[in-house]
């Protein structure tokens, strides 16, 4: 019997990416680095979060930030401005995500030598960031109230990815169709082991216990648990 | 409960998106039938703001409606519920429809005579701006809350729609949301968008909206 070579293509291409993410996670974990990925859909509110936490945390904790957009650099100013830590913009020319060779190559960029925390905001979009590992440690989600109740349905493997799901806007409910026990039902029935937390970036309403979150996580990766 | 029709869509195998669009295209003229493919981020209202239409539209048109989701069906059987005929479309994980996907859509719809068949893609602004569906119309929803700086990050979006609907403006008070800067962003993107303003929860703006679409379905089908 003549052989026929078989090569499984769109299995090694995440193979290879999750690799390269295993190495920036193990780096990051030897220079003492959190490194938290934040996903959503567009303008649910990541950079007002990251704003928000990033002032609160900014003179206990060395912070980085990187962040991916298709071809403005509104955010990483913004975050830049607002906080007065370094940011980088970076533009992915057009993709949906961010994979972990992308991330290493801003690395290459970017001196995370001496940050307690590393965060990356990717791109707006619910499906695709999803599937690429980053090699970050944690994966936060957020999900705002004027976006639904029932995201968690539409879109599992985001919030099966997901550590921490952020629920924002929350100053906002009143005003919108918004069950917070059917969210986190739906959420915890595709991952029993989220963390949610209910926020509002613009009040900085439950700001604090994320802020404490991260704290304790930074605390884990520098005793190397 | 009552049942919907799911769909699990194959992967397109042809290389040339584009030709095979612009064949359903020509197809869809020659049968009469508009595709409008509506795009926009999760959550800003697309279903919302076609059942808005539905009552709007008040029997002017024939119409149906594609639902594509990578899961879950509930809008399809919101749509069914309400009366318009629907199928729930699986992307099994995939981000946007190309043209061999929404086809194999519209024959599982199976709607004879059907003037306006509406394809509600996947809640998205990056990956359905870069895929010809072989809709005559292209319309993308962006929510007040979403804020009013999506046109400039996600311009190929805006180049690629014909129709900008501004949804959720009855919760204008509560957003920082800056009407005019919103536009000119989006008048970078493509000079030549219609903006319509509306609240498909209270109907504001809807009746504007609902006219301008019959208008260019019925121009379409002559």
């Amino acid at each position: 019997m003549s052989e026929v070579r078989v090569i499984q293509i769109h299995e090694s291409i995440f193979a290879e990416n999750d690799r390269t993410a295993e190495r920036i996670r193990e780096r990051m974990e030897k220079q003492g680095t959190l490194f938290l990925n934040v996903m959503s859909s567009p303008g649910s509110g990541k950079t007002t979060t990251l704003v928000a936490v990033i002032n609160r945390l900014k003179d206990k904790l060395n912070i980085g930030e990187m962040d991916v957009d298709i071809q403005s650099s509104l955010d990483a100013q913004r975050v830049a401005d607002l906080t007065g830590i370094r940011a980088l913009q970076i533009h992915n020319g057009g993709l949906c995500h961010i994979d972990a060779d992308m991330t290493a190559r801003a690395l290459l960029e970017y001196d995370t030598a001496g940050l307690d925390l590393l965060i990356l905001e990717n791109i707006g979009n619910l499906v695709c960031p999803a599937e690429f590992d980053t090699g970050a440690h944690k994966n936060v989600t957020i999900l705002s109230v004027p976006e639904g109740d029932d995201k968690p349905l539409k879109y599992p493997l985001m919030y099966q990815v997901s550590d921490v799901v952020l629920i924002n806007k929350m100053d906002t409910v009143a005003y919108f169709d918004f069950d917070l026990e059917k969210a986190r039902e739906r959420i915890l029935a595709l991952n029993p082991n989220a963390l949610i937390f209910p926020i509002s970036a613009k009040t900085g309403e439950g700001i604090d216990a994320v802020c404490s979150w991260i704290l304790a996580e930074t605390e884990r990766v520098k005793r190397g648990a | 409960m009552e049942e919907v029709k799911i769909i699990a869509l194959k992967e397109s195998v042809l290389e040339d998106n584009d030709k095979d669009a612009q064949n359903l295209r020509e197809e869809l003229k020659a049968n009469g039938t508009c595709l409008l493919n509506l795009m926009s981020s999760p959550g800003s209202g697309k279903t919302t703001t076609l059942l808005a239409l539905n009552r709007a539209f008040a029997g002017r048109l024939k119409w149906g409606v594609m639902e594509a989701d990578i899961d879950s069906a509930v809008d399809a059987l919101t749509m069914q519920q309400a009366g318009v005929p629907s199928v729930q479309l699986h992307t099994g994980g995939m981000c946007h429809l190309d043209a061999d996907m929404t086809r194999q859509g519209i024959r599982a719809l199976g709607l004879e005579g059907a003037e306006l068949i509406v394809l509600e893609n996947v809640g998205n602004l990056v990956c359905p701006a870069e895929f010809d569906t072989g809709a005559a119309i292209n319309m993308t929803i962006l929510s007040v809350p979403e804020g009013d700086d999506k046109p400039a990050k996600y311009p190929l979006m805006y180049e690629t729609c014909d129709i900008l609907v501004v949804n959720k403006i009855d919760a204008l008070p509560v957003f920082d949301f800056d009407r005019e800067r919103m536009e000119r962003y989006a008048r970078k993107c493509n000079p030549d968008i219609e903006i319509y303003y509306i609240s498909a929860k209270t109907g504001e703006g809807v009746d504007a909206l609902a006219d301008a679409l019959v208008e260019k379905v019925k121009a379409w089908c002559k």
